[in-house]
């Protein structure tokens, strides 16, 4: 580091605060040449942020310190002309633009896909909630542009949406290798269409995305409101599903509940296959649990898996965060990962997952999702409009809480055991049979423990 | 007569993890060390109350990662004046971003979905990201499931503040460092009258620093007294 520019570090470390110190200063590079001190800003908020509060206090410092009036300039990038730090696995990604980068990378030439090679069907873990994804994302991928055409994958977050789109633009790479396969977020669609409209090279924009043979969009719940991206995305659609070019979709829910998305685009949604991604079950959740410790390197047995996949029903980045926060502590005690030390590690994370998940939550949860009152649900009244809810209310506080069937018929009002496990029998029998029962009972899972 | 005045100067509270004491969190400190060092290593999510080292340790990330040869960069979102959004979604350009205080945007739909959006290009970009707040993902307002999800999914390490005794050494060390002496009856005062959180009781140790200098008088309870007061 420039020795002037140290000396002034630790002259404003002296009369600033820490926090302003490595929010805007620290952040700085420095290069020192008879020509004046340049400093690089990592970005242009940081730069313009700089010039308004500090700028002058550095000028005069620098001006004390060497005696003379030597001019500090401020410039966006590094002092180096380092590149940006390259990906975990650059080989096969894109890599971002050399310094400087911009604050929003814009989407880049067809020929970079994107994908993430650790996401590979093989590293999939099947289940009853995903195994018809997994099926239509490998048809796909053998039989692009012809199978089934958008293929949307829709359910909620951290439920493997990703993983399935990545691994189908892989496989499709893998029998395909001259295929030009292209995996955004929704997000940087937005903002490189934005930026082509500020440059005004549309027609440069539009080429790129109708070039490649299959598109590959993530999360597209966040076009809704864009009214103009909704617009440029119909026409890229049409495009490419004229020319038989395969487009993968991912959305948080079921398309036609989306609001704010255009009634032409949602009817072009549901040309193809839409497939449902549910929540894993207990056994699925098992799985994934091992599947990814063993990635990590990690020893865990199927007791400390199912544990865990007992306890944490939300979501697989859940189940992800308690084998992180597991793999820390093993790591730094060098102890073997028990089952006693997993609820030891995990008591703070466990338990607020099994604290959001009570029987006075799920019943109020439940009301409200039908609409009905609270005191009519706990109440004899016996009605149809009643009964199905509280039924459905009993089914998930034997699913989701601890509590025996006896304690669970006490809290409803003071029931029998066995009303419960009537109630548990008939929801499971409904579900199986009832898509939209099924939807339901998915649903109020996800409110309640998501 | 006008008391003299000190100067300008603070001694800069130092924030490097060999100035932090552990007490019962070394998994934690050493989860975010690794983090800043080494690109490889899992991302921290840190969850602690109020004085209980969150920002000393963000603090102390950004620095150990400048000396790993990285760039880094802190961004207080508590404090933060202006378009919280835009700060975050302007935040790019270093190896490591550590961002304190997220409860703070829980529930700003903007600034949450910027949130959203930089996890996802610091992930694809191979860069570092650390956070802190009052509590685990799930106990937040967040309204936005994706990033809640995404917050979940790092590793969580939880803060518990120091013990008092710890808090004693923590406070005498500090002051001697500054010259000061504090002694038993100005600590046992200090609990149990102003602030128990070593955030603030630091806090309050630079405001004693530069009005003891400027009375040129030894810390006592009175003095102390005196001083709050006038806050």
């Amino acid at each position: 580091m420039s020795d002037l520019w140290r000396r002034c570090l630790e002259r404003l470390e002296g009369e600033l605060s820490a926090e302003d110190v490595h929010t805007w200063l620290m952040p700085l590079q420095p290069r020192e040449d008879p020509t004046g001190l340049f400093l690089y800003a990592p970005n242009p908020y940081s730069l313009d942020t700089v010039r308004e509060q500090y700028l002058v206090k550095i000028q005069s410092i620098v001006e004390h310190l060497t005696g003379r009036a030597l001019p500090v300039r401020l410039e966006v990038g590094s002092s180096g002309g380092r590149p940006a730090p390259m990906r975990p696995a650059s080989a096969t990604h894109a890599s971002t633009p050399a310094s400087p980068r911009a604050p929003e990378a814009a989407p880049e030439p067809p020929h970079v896909h994107n994908l993430d090679p650790h996401y590979t069907f093989e590293t999939f873990v099947e289940g009853k909630s995903n195994q018809l994804g997994k099926a239509a994302a490998m048809q796909v991928a053998m039989n692009p542009g012809r199978a089934y055409n958008p293929l949307l994958l829709y359910g909620g977050t951290g439920l493997g949406k990703t993983h399935l789109m990545h691994a189908a633009g892989n496989l499709l790479m893998q029998n395909n290798p001259g295929a030009k396969v292209l995996y955004l977020r929704s997000e940087q669609f937005v903002s490189g269409m934005v930026k082509a409209l500020q440059q005004k090279n549309m027609d440069d924009f539009k080429r790129r995305f109708r070039s490649v043979d299959a598109l590959l969009i993530d999360d597209i719940q966040f076009f809704a409101g864009k009214d103009t991206t909704q617009e440029e995305f119909f026409h890229t659609f049409n495009a490419l599903f004229e020319a038989k070019q395969q487009i993968i979709l991912t959305c948080d829910r079921y398309p036609k509940e989306l609001d704010k998305l255009e009634p032409r685009l949602k009817s072009r949604l549901g040309w193809g296959l839409s497939v449902a991604i549910e929540p894993p079950d207990f056994e699925t959740r098992a799985a994934i649990l091992l599947s990814k410790a063993a990635d990590k390197g990690m020893e865990v047995s199927e007791d400390v898996a199912m544990l865990l996949a007992r306890r944490i029903r939300s979501n697989v980045r859940d189940l992800e965060g308690a084998l992180n926060t597991l793999a820390a502590r093993a790591n730094f005690y060098r102890k073997p990962i028990t089952t006693d030390f997993a609820e030891e590690t995990l008591r703070d994370l466990l338990n607020t997952h099994a604290q959001a998940v009570t029987v006075p939550n799920i019943q109020k949860t439940v009301a409200d999702y039908y609409q009905v009152r609270l005191s009519d649900l706990l109440s004899k009244r016996r009605v149809r409009s009643l009964a199905r809810p509280r039924q459905v209310a009993m089914a998930l506080s034997k699913e989701l809480t601890e509590h025996s069937l006896p304690e669970i018929g006490e809290a409803f009002g003071g029931r029998d055991h066995t009303t419960v496990l009537h109630a548990c029998r008939t929801i499971r029998g409904f579900c199986e049979k009832d898509v939209r029962m099924r939807q339901d009972w998915e649903q109020l899972i996800r409110i309640l423990t998501g | 007569m006008t008391p003299q005045l000190p100067l300008a100067l603070r001694w800069p509270r130092r924030q490097r993890f060999e100035h932090f004491h552990p007490g019962d969190n070394a998994v934690a400190v050493e989860a975010v060390r690794a983090a800043a060092v080494d690109p490889s290593a899992p991302w921290v999510f840190l969850a602690g109350p109020l004085g209980s080292g969150r920002t000393h340790l963000l603090i102390a990330a950004c620095q150990a990662a400048i000396d790993a040869g990285r760039t880094a960069q802190y961004l207080p979102l508590a404090g933060l004046r202006g378009s919280r959004a835009v700060a975050i979604r302007g935040m790019a350009g270093s190896d490591v971003l550590a961002i304190d205080d997220i409860d703070s945007i829980a529930g700003e739909d903007d600034a949450e979905h910027a949130l959203f959006d930089t996890f996802n290009r610091y992930r694809a970009d191979g860069c570092t990201l650390l956070f802190s707040a009052t509590g685990a993902p799930v106990s937040l307002d967040i309204a936005l499931p994706d990033l809640r999800s995404r917050l979940g999914s790092l590793t969580q390490a939880v803060l518990k503040p120091l013990a008092d005794a710890e808090r004693r050494g923590v406070l005498r060390e500090q002051a001697a460092a500054r010259g000061i002496e504090l002694d038993d009856v100005v600590l046992d005062w200090l609990f149990a009258h102003h602030a128990r959180d070593l955030g603030t009781l630091l806090d309050l140790l630079d405001t004693l620093d530069r009005a003891s200098l400027a009375a040129q008088r030894r810390v006592t309870v009175p003095f102390l007294r005196n001083l709050l007061k006038d806050d």
